[in-house]
């Protein structure tokens, strides 16, 4: 009789899905280091209205929203490659790169920190702006610098409204790292794709993949939490 | 010393200050009264450039800036010797009340750290805060807050103390403590201009009463003489109102 699931297959493919779990962390992890610079340097760009690049700043946020993430991985994978080719047949420009043995994980890097960058700047800006306007000027009446103003009192602050966003947006970014496998980039979804057509056991590997990104996940939310709850401190009000 | 010279201020085509002149001596304490509106806290706050006068210059310790064309060093300058005291407190509310204290020191004073909380220590010792130097701002009372505000002010050893309405956003029984510790840093020596709805307190603090109304300048005088004698009739209907309500 057809199972409905084969069990055995499912256990013994997880532990060797399991080992790119690393993986898909890293690529997550870094892009979202990346495009937390990314987002914070567009954010102070569109905050200051800089001439020029608070306008393509616009641009760029709007792009990134307005296209799929799936489709900002091809055109990095294949546009880029053909950019640096063309500089160098046209210019003779960075020669010391073989685009054929460029990482795939490069590109994975480039489009996921170019895409989180977009999304993290709206989330930064408005934490930002939602910093009392008194911070500033206290700030401002010790004499402080912009740069100090920025470092020691508004971004300190900012980071306690944006951390929840910040943290769904990881979240987010651990699931999305599913589609590094278009490019050739073997993570969790990409060794169960492989497992998965060698013993025509799709349904089994999903299963066991989704077994990895859910608790991984709950892990995350948890420690969110923990982080969240430190980070606040300040706000505890308690007259003693 | 303090001076302000014709002193403008138009917010697009509204003129809230309309040329004051005002000059303060070393040690005296300025009461600015007035009702809502008259451009006291504008005044106050175009002295350190939180607010950019439209035109005029401001003078301390020697050094006159221009409004309208002061350079950043202009600007730092004047704030480096100002202190000045929020309606809000506005404390650095992730910082500690000690790093509150010690920011300014360590930062833009560039003092050593250990050096920075000896001075911020002494200060918030003056406030009776010494014992809340490690409490985020948020676990004090609003009186406690704004006394850290003053140990702020204090911390750079300003040439001039400037209060914005110190006690408004306070509840009434908050109000003496905070008031207490201004008169005593007033009775050690320090320049001070104060705007306040305290007239009780004014009298009692300053040695000089601006009253201003409309951006303009109404009448000035020694406390004694403003509160038991004043020259123009708006000052005495103000005055006489304010202090029966």
């Amino acid at each position: 009789m057809e199972k409905l699931l084969d069990i055995d297959y499912l256990i013994k493919s997880y532990p060797h899905i399991l080992k790119y779990l690393p993986v898909t962390i890293w690529i997550s992890v870094a892009s979202m280091v990346l495009g937390i610079a990314i987002g914070l340097a567009t954010a102070l760009i569109r905050l200051y209205k800089v001439p020029v690049l608070g306008p393509l700043s616009a641009l760029y946020v709007s792009f990134v929203r307005g296209t799929p993430l799936l489709v900002q991985i091809y055109l990095v994978f294949y546009g880029i490659p053909k950019f640096i080719y063309y500089f160098q047949t046209q210019h003779g420009w960075m020669t010391g790169i073989d685009v054929n043995y460029v990482s795939p994980e490069v590109y994975v890097l480039l489009s996921f920190s170019f895409n989180l960058g977009a999304y993290l700047s709206e989330t930064i800006r408005s934490a930002i702006e939602s910093v009392d306007r008194g911070q500033f000027e206290a700030a401002d009446a010790i004499g402080l610098s912009r740069t100090q103003t920025m470092l020691k009192i508004i971004l300190p602050q900012a980071l306690t409204v944006a951390l929840p966003n910040l943290g769904n947006t990881f979240i987010s970014t651990i699931k999305d790292t599913s589609l590094v496998f278009v490019i050739g980039v073997i993570d969790i979804m990409g060794e169960a794709k492989i497992i998965g057509a060698r013993g025509l056991a799709y349904f089994e590997v999903f299963i066991a993949v989704s077994l990895i990104y859910w608790p991984v996940c709950i892990i995350i939310e948890r420690v969110l939490v923990i982080v969240e709850k430190r980070i606040r401190k300040y706000e505890r009000s308690a007259i003693s | 010393m303090i001076q302000l010279q014709q002193i403008h201020k138009y917010y697009g085509s509204q003129h809230v200050l309309k040329g004051i002149d005002l000059t303060v001596g070393k040690g005296e304490v300025v009461a600015i009264l007035g009702p809502s509106g008259s451009g006291k806290s504008t005044l106050l706050r175009s002295i350190n450039f939180l607010e950019r006068a439209t035109s005029g210059s401001i003078t301390i310790n020697g050094r006159t800036v221009d409004a309208a064309s002061a350079s950043k060093q202009d600007v730092l300058a004047l704030r480096l010797s100002t202190g000045m005291v929020f309606q809000q407190y506005h404390l650095f509310k992730n910082l500690k009340v000690l790093q509150n204290v010690m920011l300014g020191l360590t930062d833009v004073k560039k003092l050593s750290p250990a050096k920075a909380k000896e001075i911020s220590t002494v200060l918030l010792e003056k406030v009776g805060l010494k014992d809340r130097m490690n409490h985020y701002p948020s676990q004090l009372s609003g009186g406690q807050q704004q006394r850290v505000g003053i140990a702020r002010a204090l911390a750079l050893n300003p040439e001039v103390l400037l209060f914005d309405e110190p006690t408004s956003s306070l509840d009434p029984e908050l109000v003496d403590e905070v008031l207490s510790v201004i008169k005593q840093v007033a009775s050690e020596g320090n320049t001070m201009i104060i705007v306040t709805h305290e007239l009780g307190f004014a009298r009692e603090v300053a040695d000089r009463v601006v009253f201003m109304e409309d951006g303009i300048v109404v009448e000035e005088g020694t406390a004694e003489q403003m509160f038991t004698n004043p020259l123009k009739e708006r000052t005495r209907q103000f005055l006489s109102k304010a202090l029966r309500a």
